[in-house]
C-alpha cells in the first residue's frame, strides 16, 4: 500500500464532525470555559516557569526568558528536596491512617450488634459536608500552643506534659496528619460501608463453623473482599493528601522554620511570599506532573470511568 | 413552586422519622425486656448488644467531640473559660449568646422618606425605623463584618450558580440523552478532574493571579464567580448526567410518538423529572462560591472579602479570640451542616459513581 493510499485510508477512519453531531454543541460552552479557567493557566505556568518573573517585571511585561535556569535552582535547592520528602512522607503515614480509622470505623457502624446504625453512619459523614477552612481553622484551636487548647487538655487527661504543637518540627507534623485523617475519614467510612455491605454473609458462616475467630474472619473473609474498593479509595486519597494545602498554611504557614512546608505550601510560599513567580511556577508543574501520574495510576488500577462506556 | 414544596415534603418525613427514633427505641427496648422474662433472648447475648452498642455511641461521640466543643465555645462568655485551667468542659460555664450578637450586630431597617410631587404639592411619607434587632441593648457595642462579608459572598455565589447551570443542564442532558463524537471522552475527563484534580486549583494559583492582573480582573467578583463555575462543571455535569440516565426513556419515545418536538420533550419531560439532581447541583454549585477559601484570598481585596475569607481573617498570628471565632465560624458553617444532611442521600449516590459499584 502506498503512503498515499494510507493516508487516505487514515483521512477515512479519522472521525469528522457531522451534521449528527449537533449536540455537542451543548456541551461545549461548558468544556470551554472550564479549559479556558484550567488549561489555559497550565499553559501559563509553564510559560511563567521558563522566565524570571516577579511581580515587579510580570506586570509591566518585562520577564525575560530564562530557559531551565528555574528548574536547574529549584532541583538544586536542598529545600525542595525537603519539601518533597514531606510530602511523601505526609502521604504516606496519613493514608495509612485514614485507611485505618476508615476500616475501624466502617466495622463499627456495620457491627451486628450495633444498634442505631443507620443513625450514627448519618452523624458520622458530618465532616464531609463542612467548609474546609471552617473545620481546618478550628482544628488549629484544638491544637493551639496555649497551654489549654483542646489537644493539650487531653495530655493532661493521660497525665502527659502540654506540648507546644505547632511549633515543633514533629509535633505539627503529627497535628497535620491527625487533622488530614478527620478530614478525610467520612470518604473512606462510605467507600468501606458500602464495601463491607457486599461483603458475604455465607463465608462467614462458613468460617464460624470452621472456628475463626473474629480476627481470623476478618483476615481472611472480610479484608480480601474489601480490598479493591478500598485500594481505590486510597489512591484517590493519597492524591488529596499529596495536594493538601490549608491545613499547614493555617495551622503554621508550613513552619516551623519552613520545615513543614508541603509541596503545595512551598511552591505557594515561593511566588506570593518570596516574590518568585518564576520559581513557584516551576515548583507547582513539578506537582502538577506528579498529580498527572496520579490520573494514570488510577485509570490503570481503578475501573473509575467504567460508568462512562455503558452509559 | 412545585420544587419547593416538594422539598418541604422531603424535610418533613426526615425529621418526622427523627422524632419517631426515641419512640422506636423505647419499643424495641420494651420488647426486648418482655424477651427475658419470658426466656425468649437470654440476658447475656442483650448485655453484649448494648455493651457493643455503647462502644460505637463512645467512637461516634469521640469523633463528632470536635463540633461540640466549637459549640461550647461559642456559647461561652468572652473566650476566656475554653483556656481556663478547669479541664475539657462539657458545659459552658457562664452560657450567653453574646458571641452570636457580636458576629450578627444590629439588624435595623432605617427610616426612610419617600417624596412624591402632586400637582405643585410635594408629598412625603416617612417609614418608622424597624429596629429588629438592636446588639446594643444586650451589652454589645461593637460587631463583627459578619453582614459585609454575607454580601460579598451572596454577590459571589449567585453569579455561580446561574453561569453554571445554564452550562451544566444542557451539557448534562446531552451527554445523557444524545450521540455524539468525543462523548465518552469528555465524559472520561470530567470524572477523571473530579476524581484527582480537586486540589489543582492551588497549583495554578500563580498563573491564575498573573493572569487576572493583567487582565485587570484581580478583586473582581464577577470574574471569580466565573472561575468557580468553571472549576463546578465537571463534577456537576456528570452528576446530573448520572442523574438523568435515571429517567426511563420510554416516556420520551411516547411523547415522540404524540409528536412532540425534541424542545418541548426537555422542557416537559426531562427538566421535571430532575427536579431532585437539578436541587442537588443548584447546592453543590452554590457552595462552591460560598466556601471557597484559597483563590478568592489571594485574589480579593479587603474589601471584597467573602465569609471564608473574613473567617481566616479572625486567625490572629498567635491567638484566636475563641467564642467571636466559633460563633462566627458556627453561624457560617451550621446553614451548610443542615443543608447538607438533607442532601445526604444524593451525595452519597454521587460518590459511589463509577469503579465503586462495579
Amino acid at each position: 500500500m502506498s503512503v498515499v493510499d494510507s493516508a487516505v485510508e487514515r483521512a477515512k477512519n479519522t472521525p469528522v464532525v457531522t451534521k449528527e453531531d449537533a449536540p455537542l454543541l451543548l456541551v461545549l460552552p461548558g468544556l470551554f470555559i472550564f479549559l479556558a479557567f484550567m488549561l489555559f493557566p497550565i499553559m501559563y505556568l509553564v510559560y511563567l516557569s521558563f522566565t524570571n518573573a516577579e511581580p515587579a517585571t510580570l506586570f509591566q511585561g518585562k520577564e525575560q526568558w530564562v530557559g531551565f535556569a528555574n528548574y536547574v535552582k529549584v532541583l538544586t535547592d536542598g529545600q525542595f528536596w525537603n519539601s518533597m520528602w514531606v510530602t511523601w512522607l505526609f502521604v504516606g503515614t496519613s493514608v495509612a491512617l485514614k485507611v485505618l480509622v476508615g476500616i475501624g470505623v466502617g466495622l463499627v457502624v456495620t457491627g451486628a450488634r450495633v444498634r442505631g446504625k443507620r443513625f450514627m453512619r448519618a452523624l458520622i459523614i458530618i465532616p464531609l459536608g463542612l467548609p474546609g477552612i471552617f473545620t481546618i481553622t478550628i482544628w488549629r484551636g484544638i491544637f493551639s500552643s496555649a497551654e489549654f487548647g483542646l489537644a493539650n487538655q487531653f495530655l493532661r487527661l493521660g497525665g502527659f506534659q502540654s506540648v507546644a504543637w505547632l511549633s515543633e518540627r514533629w509535633m505539627a507534623f503529627v497535628a497535620y496528619n491527625v487533622t488530614e485523617a478527620w478530614l478525610a475519614y467520612p470518604f473512606m467510612v462510605i467507600i468501606t460501608v458500602s464495601a463491607l455491605q457486599d461483603v458475604s454473609e455465607e463465608l462467614h458462616e462458613a468460617a464460624m463453623i470452621d472456628g475463626a475467630g473474629f480476627f481470623a474472619r476478618f483476615l481472611h473473609v472480610t479484608l480480601p473482599s474489601i480490598k479493591r474498593p478500598v485500594l481505590f479509595a486510597s489512591i484517590l486519597t493519597a492524591a488529596a493528601s499529596f495536594q493538601q494545602f490549608l491545613i499547614p498554611y493555617v495551622f503554621n504557614q508550613g513552619g516551623p522554620s519552613r520545615t513543614n512546608e508541603l509541596l503545595i505550601v512551598y511552591g505557594y510560599r515561593e511566588a506570593f511570599r518570596f516574590q518568585k513567580y518564576g520559581e513557584g511556577a516551576a515548583i507547582m508543574l513539578v506537582a502538577v506532573l506528579v498529580i498527572g501520574a496520579f490520573m494514570m495510576l488510577n485509570v490503570w488500577k481503578g475501573k473509575l470511568a467504567d460508568g462512562v462506556d455503558d452509559a | 413552586m412545585s420544587v419547593l414544596s416538594d422539598i418541604a415534603a422531603e424535610v418533613k418525613d426526615d425529621v418526622r422519622a427523627v422524632a419517631q427514633t426515641p419512640v422506636e427505641a423505647i419499643k424495641d427496648a420494651r420488647y426486648t425486656l418482655d424477651g427475658i422474662r419470658e426466656g425468649r433472648v437470654s440476658a447475656a447475648s442483650v448485655a453484649k448488644t448494648a455493651g457493643v452498642t455503647a462502644g460505637a455511641v463512645v467512637v461516634v461521640a469521640l469523633l463528632l467531640f470536635p463540633l461540640y466543643w466549637v459549640a461550647v465555645g461559642a456559647f461561652s462568655g468572652t473566650g476566656a473559660s475554653l483556656y481556663s485551667s478547669s479541664g475539657i468542659r462539657l458545659w459552658p460555664s457562664d452560657p450567653t449568646i453574646r458571641p452570636f450578637l457580636w458576629v450578627v450586630g444590629d439588624i435595623i431597617v432605617p427610616s426612610y422618606r419617600i417624596t412624591f410631587g402632586l400637582g405643585g404639592y410635594e408629598l412625603f411619607v416617612q417609614t418608622p425605623k424597624l429596629a429588629l434587632l438592636d446588639v446594643s441593648n444586650y451589652g454589645v457595642t461593637e460587631t463583627s463584618n459578619f453582614k459585609k462579608f454575607f454580601v460579598n459572598s451572596l454577590t459571589v455565589a449567585i453569579p455561580t450558580v446561574l453561569l453554571a447551570m445554564s452550562l451544566i443542564v444542557p451539557g448534562a442532558y446531552a451527554l445523557s440523552r444524545r450521540k455524539f463524537i468525543g462523548r465518552s471522552k469528555i465524559l472520561y475527563g470530567y470524572v477523571l478532574f473530579t476524581q484527582i484534580g480537586g486540589g489543582l486549583g492551588v497549583a495554578l494559583l500563580i498563573a491564575l493571579y498573573a493572569l487576572f492582573v493583567q487582565y485587570g480582573f484581580n478583586d473582581n467578583k464577577l470574574a471569580l464567580s466565573a472561575y468557580y463555575a468553571a472549576t463546578a462543571v465537571p463534577f456537576n455535569t456528570w452528576l446530573l448526567k448520572t442523574y438523568m440516565d435515571g429517567i426511563p426513556v420510554s416516556y420520551e419515545e411516547a411523547a415522540m410518538m404524540d409528536g412532540a418536538p425534541s424542545w418541548k420533550i426537555v422542557t416537559e419531560i426531562i427538566l421535571p423529572l430532575s427536579k431532585a439532581g437539578l436541587a442537588t447541583v443548584f447546592i453543590f454549585t452554590f457552595l462552591t462560591g460560598w466556601t471557597e477559601f484559597v483563590v478568592a484570598q489571594t485574589l480579593l481585596s479587603t474589601d471584597n472579602y467573602t465569609l471564608p475569607v473574613g473567617l481566616y481573617s479572625l486567625v490572629g498570628r498567635y491567638s484566636i479570640p475563641w467564642a467571636r471565632f466559633s460563633a462566627f465560624a458556627l453561624t457560617f458553617a451550621a446553614p451548610i451542616m443542615l443543608i447538607y444532611l438533607f442532601a445526604q442521600r444524593y451525595i452519597e449516590g454521587g460518590l459511589s459513581f463509577g469503579g465503586m459499584e462495579g
